[in-house]
């Protein structure tokens, strides 16, 4: 008797078709889906969309002097998102500061006590001393910016002008100025969301490999016409289509796409294919869910520096540029803040891909490697 | 019977694990519509014997051809002739048995495959949507069969397809495997149950340590290696005597019908030695 035979392609879209059902009714992985795209629309959307980049500081001083109180007026109103609050005594200061008996509403963060004499002493160019409040958290950079703009009131009490000025027109700012737009947090981190997305499908792929591995459907499978290479592919075809679909899905609800919707997508298409590769691997390695939930965080750990790294500007060394994600997360940046040339994305792609071609190729040989000796 | 004539032909096989020799010079043929019992204990090697045959593992030493395909180079015409019945039960088990039959049948290329069909041949027609997670052993194990028979098969490798079952999922079982060969498939049965071995093959081969103790029929296997008897027993007196006459014995003949005339005949019993009692003497060890 003759049988009928498969073609390739028919043997690998009936294991996909498999796979994509199998995924579809594993409650568990469609409710950690649904909950990872509820849960990071839900952060988009209900954080602010604005940066308030205005910072609030609290005067104290008793003399009341127009010279004194323009003086003051020219120091800090001429600094941007400066919110100037004066205070009667020194003593509402450092109340509205926290360290009073009791906690204010609003706490300020940053604080000048003037002392009563300050402009007798200037006038007379004797010397004196403002009091500065700082909170940790006020950035160190922001504390001789303020000793400055007291400086600058001295100097414009006294009738003298600073020796060195800075006009605007002089002002060189690196890349696009976005003073006054800054970039919302939702927004910086929009490529922890895509990433997030991504793990949760490898961890889903993971556990569906791991699953016919131990209980050696597999075996089955290829003692009919289906190849090792045709297992391999639908696996990889599976992973990237679930994995690209749920991150673009997102990505449209975050409005991730920005200016650049196809180099996105590509770069999503790119960052599916990775993490396939690592599905592949932690779902060869591991024998049950939590086996391969553990495989999973050996990767996924540095996978996710470069995603965090954008919300804490200055603080990634420079080797994490040389991580998988790396590429993923500066095009998703770059293409959402702004237009991204072609040329500037290409080097994060290129990155981007190569990293895919590793981990796909790890992921591929584990997994044939463990198929073999079952 | 030649190599051409043969479904299923083993020569000269052997396969080691690491520096454990699994096979060794193993062979055997199996022509279409035969039943051949492979009979061993665990770890003789019946399981791997399987695996090389039907195209998952190479062989490192001999030949294993199947419908005319060398298995060690392309098993992929082959594969699309052959069923398998595996030792483990590897179903997808959130997967309905409808549904696991029908992937199957894709891979196979079949088009408008009636899974009913084939669940009903098992006796599992009213449980075909349900999912496999929820079958008994032995419903999974008619699962396997049917799984097995998706292709109509030519020859069909079964590892012990009736190992833990209920005496009914085993008959059952049996009965398939009867209409397969007598359908013209060639049967490769693995098990541990010598009754079963006897029933259904028309040869059985021992296995022990990798190698072919035996290859014959039952049959003459028995009369080979067996001592056939008659257990004769006569009411004497108040109490009952036994008597076991040699069939093989020059006066057998003459004995037996006086046992048969005698007064106070209770029962007369043939005994024959049992395929087990043969494995036990050809291999010197039991099938535990």
């Amino acid at each position: 008797m003759t049988a009928p035979r498969a073609g390739r392609g028919g043997i690998v879209t009936a294991i996909i078709a498999k796979d994509v059902a199998a995924f579809a009714r594993d409650r568990f992985w469609v409710f950690m889906t649904l909950l990872a795209l509820v849960w990071f629309v839900g952060m988009y959307v209900f954080m602010p969309e604005t940066v308030d980049e205005s910072l609030r500081v609290g005067v104290h001083w008793t003399e009341s002097d127009a010279a004194f109180d323009a003086a003051l007026g020219a120091a800090f109103g001429a600094a941007a998102g400066l919110d100037v609050v004066r205070y009667p005594s020194r003593q509402a200061l450092e109340e509205a500061l926290g360290m009073g008996a009791t906690q204010p509403p609003e706490r300020l963060t940053m604080g000048l006590d003037f002392p009563d004499d300050f402009l007798v002493r200037v006038h007379l160019t004797l010397p004196t001393s403002v009091r500065l409040y700082v909170d940790p958290e006020v950035p160190d950079d922001v504390r001789p910016a303020l000793a400055a703009m007291v400086r600058e009131s001295a100097y414009a009490l006294t009738g003298h002008g600073l020796p060195v000025s800075l006009p605007n027109a002089e002002t060189v700012v690196l890349g696009e100025d976005r003073l006054g737009r800054h970039v919302p947090l939702r927004d910086k981190l929009r490529p922890l969301y895509a990433f997030m997305m991504l793990v949760v499908e490898t961890y889903a792929l993971g556990a569906l490999i791991a699953a016919e591995v131990s209980s050696r459907t597999v075996r089955a499978v290829l003692a009919t016409p289906a190849r090792i290479g045709d297992f391999l592919a639908a696996k990889t075809v599976t992973g990237t289509l679930l994995a690209f679909t749920e991150a673009s899905l997102l990505m449209v609800l975050v409005r991730g796409f920005g200016h650049e919707p196809l180099l996105v997508a590509a770069a999503l298409l790119l960052g599916a294919v990775l993490v396939t590769g690592v599905a592949l691997t932690v779902g060869a390695a591991g024998r049950d869910f939590i086996g391969t939930i553990f495989a999973s965080l050996v990767f996924l750990i540095p996978l996710s520096i470069p995603a965090l790294a954008v919300l804490f500007p200055g603080t990634a060394s420079p080797w994490v540029q040389v991580l998988p994600t790396h590429g993923l997360v500066q095009i998703i940046v770059g293409a959402t803040t702004g237009p991204m040339a072609a040329r500037e994305a290409a080097p994060h792609l290129a990155s981007l891909a190569a990293w895919c071609a590793v981990a796909l190729a790890m992921g591929l040989l584990t997994l044939r490697r463990r198929v073999a000796q079952l | 019977m030649d190599h051409h004539q043969a479904a299923i032909t083993a020569e000269d096989i052997g396969f080691s694990y690491g520096r454990r020799r699994a096979l060794d010079g193993v062979s055997f043929r199996i022509a279409p519509g035969e039943v051949l019992g492979l009979l061993g204990p665990n770890g003789a090697g019946k399981s791997t014997a399987i695996r090389i045959l039907t195209g998952q593992l190479r062989a490192r030493t001999g030949r294993a051809l199947v419908l005319g395909t060398d298995m060690a180079h392309d098993p992929a015409p082959a594969q699309a002739r052959i069923g398998v019945v595996f030792e483990e039960k590897n179903l997808y088990e959130a997967m309905t048995g409808e549904e696991n039959l029908r992937f199957f049948a894709r891979l196979f290329g079949i088009r408008g495959f009636d899974a009913a069909a084939a669940l009903d041949r098992v006796g599992l027609a009213d449980r075909g949507r349900d999912r496999v997670k929820a079958y008994s052993k032995g419903m999974r194990q008619r699962l396997m069969v049917a799984r097995a028979l998706v292709n109509n098969p030519d020859a069909l490798f079964l590892d012990e397809p009736t190992d833990g079952l209920d005496p009914v999922s085993a008959q059952a079982i049996r009965r398939i495997i009867q209409a397969e060969a007598a359908r013209g498939t060639a049967v490769l049965l693995t098990t541990h149950d010598m009754h079963e071995a006897d029933q259904l093959s028309q040869r059985v081969a021992f296995l022990n340590e990798g190698r072919i103790a035996a290859l014959d029929t039952p049959e003459a296997l028995k009369l080979r290696h067996g001592q056939r008897s008659v257990r004769v027993r006569v009411r004497e007196n108040d109490g009952v005597r036994e008597t076991a006459l040699a069939l093989g014995h020059p006066d057998a003949g003459e004995r037996l019908k006086r046992a048969v005339e005698a007064e106070g005949l209770l029962t007369i019993h043939t005994e024959e030695a049992t395929l087990e009692d043969i494995f036990v003497l050809v291999t010197g060890r039991g099938l535990d």
